[in-house]
């Protein structure tokens, strides 16, 4: 089965009609995923901000480091679900949808982004804590993180004027 | 007065920036992704700081300067939010005004604000220890819920009369 049947098919049964027929299920739905953006990507945006030394600069990164990503997981759950049931009611929309394919993109890239930063960075944190600025790696991980999550804002925005 | 008003609302939103947003082929879902990129961050300047008034979340900073901290960005988020809302407003003044979630939505906005540099403000600032825990519990779900309520607002006026 191709990609395009499969996201046809998907878009098809019986869950994602039930989805996309209620007339409560699909607003619900919508509004949880973008209701969890500020505790999910508006969380990861705060501590990007503070890797750049643009914000929180009375403190140590690691003092808001745990608390950030403890919240934003919880978010980011919320996101993950919504998202995946939105898809599937819309699948075989999306499929074609060149906004909704640079979301993906770009969601990918900041997977890579967020695996680096925690494989590279994360460790010796307490190591240039203290010294109030991240390294030159760590900044640019947050550079990126920041431009990127904006872009996947403005993709998610845009696609839903396309479906 | 009112006549005058809606004669100036009129006005300007049959203006040409105005109509060019309206009707450009990218103009609307730009300045929707301005206004969602607003409330991603000044949300979460509101959720990191309730987290912080719950004593939850954050306990490392005192009140007062986690909510110095915070406030160029909830400030910057917040008028970034308002501006574009207002665009987008414009677009079609006479359909947002006949809009029950709108008009919802326009009340808790105004009681939010009320709350947040009123009383959110002023308990931030006279933080002195864990006798008033309970309080800050109380005002960190009042700020929570009347800033998401104005979210769930905005999201009903797509679907709901």
């Amino acid at each position: 089965m191709s990609l395009l049947a499969w996201c046809q098919w998907l878009e098809h049964s019986a869950p994602a009609l039930a989805i996309s027929e209620s007339i409560w299920l699909f607003p619900f739905i919508e509004g949880s995923h973008i209701l969890a953006l500020p505790v999910s990507v508006g969380m990861i945006m705060l501590f990007d901000l503070r890797l750049l030394g643009l914000a929180f600069r009375g403190g140590a990164a690691s003092s808001i480091v745990d608390e950030i990503l403890r919240w934003s997981k919880f978010g980011f759950t919320v996101m993950f679900i919504t998202g995946g049931l939105l898809f599937m009611s819309q699948a075989g929309k999306a499929y074609g949808n060149s906004f909704f394919r640079a979301k993906l993109i770009f969601l990918l890239m900041l997977g890579i982004n967020a695996a680096v930063y925690q494989a590279v960075f994360y460790p010796k944190m307490a190591q240039w804590d203290s010294a109030g600025r991240a390294p030159f790696g760590a900044r640019l991980c947050a550079a990126l993180s920041l431009i990127v999550w904006i872009a996947v804002i403005v993709c998610g925005r845009t696609m839903a004027y396309q479906l | 007065m009112m006549a005058q008003l809606q004669a100036l609302l009129q006005w300007t939103s049959e203006s040409a920036p105005i109509l060019f947003v309206r009707d450009s082929k990218y103009g609307m879902p730009a300045v929707q992704s301005f206004h969602l990129i607003g409330i991603t961050v000044f949300l979460a300047t509101i959720f990191v700081l309730a987290l912080r008034l719950a004593g939850v979340g954050m306990m490392d900073w005192s009140l007062p300067s986690l909510q110095r901290q915070l406030r160029p960005w909830a400030t910057a988020a917040l008028t970034l939010v308002l501006l574009s809302g207002f665009l987008i407003f414009l677009g079609t003044p006479s359909k947002y005004l006949a809009s029950n979630p709108f008009r919802f939505k326009m009340a808790v906005l105004g009681l939010a604000i009320l709350f947040q540099f009123g009383v959110v403000r002023r308990v931030v600032r006279a933080e002195t220890g864990s006798r008033l825990a309970r309080r800050h519990l109380a005002v960190a779900g009042i700020s929570l819920t009347l800033w998401f309520l104005v979210g769930w607002a905005g999201r009903a006026i797509a679907f709901v009369p």
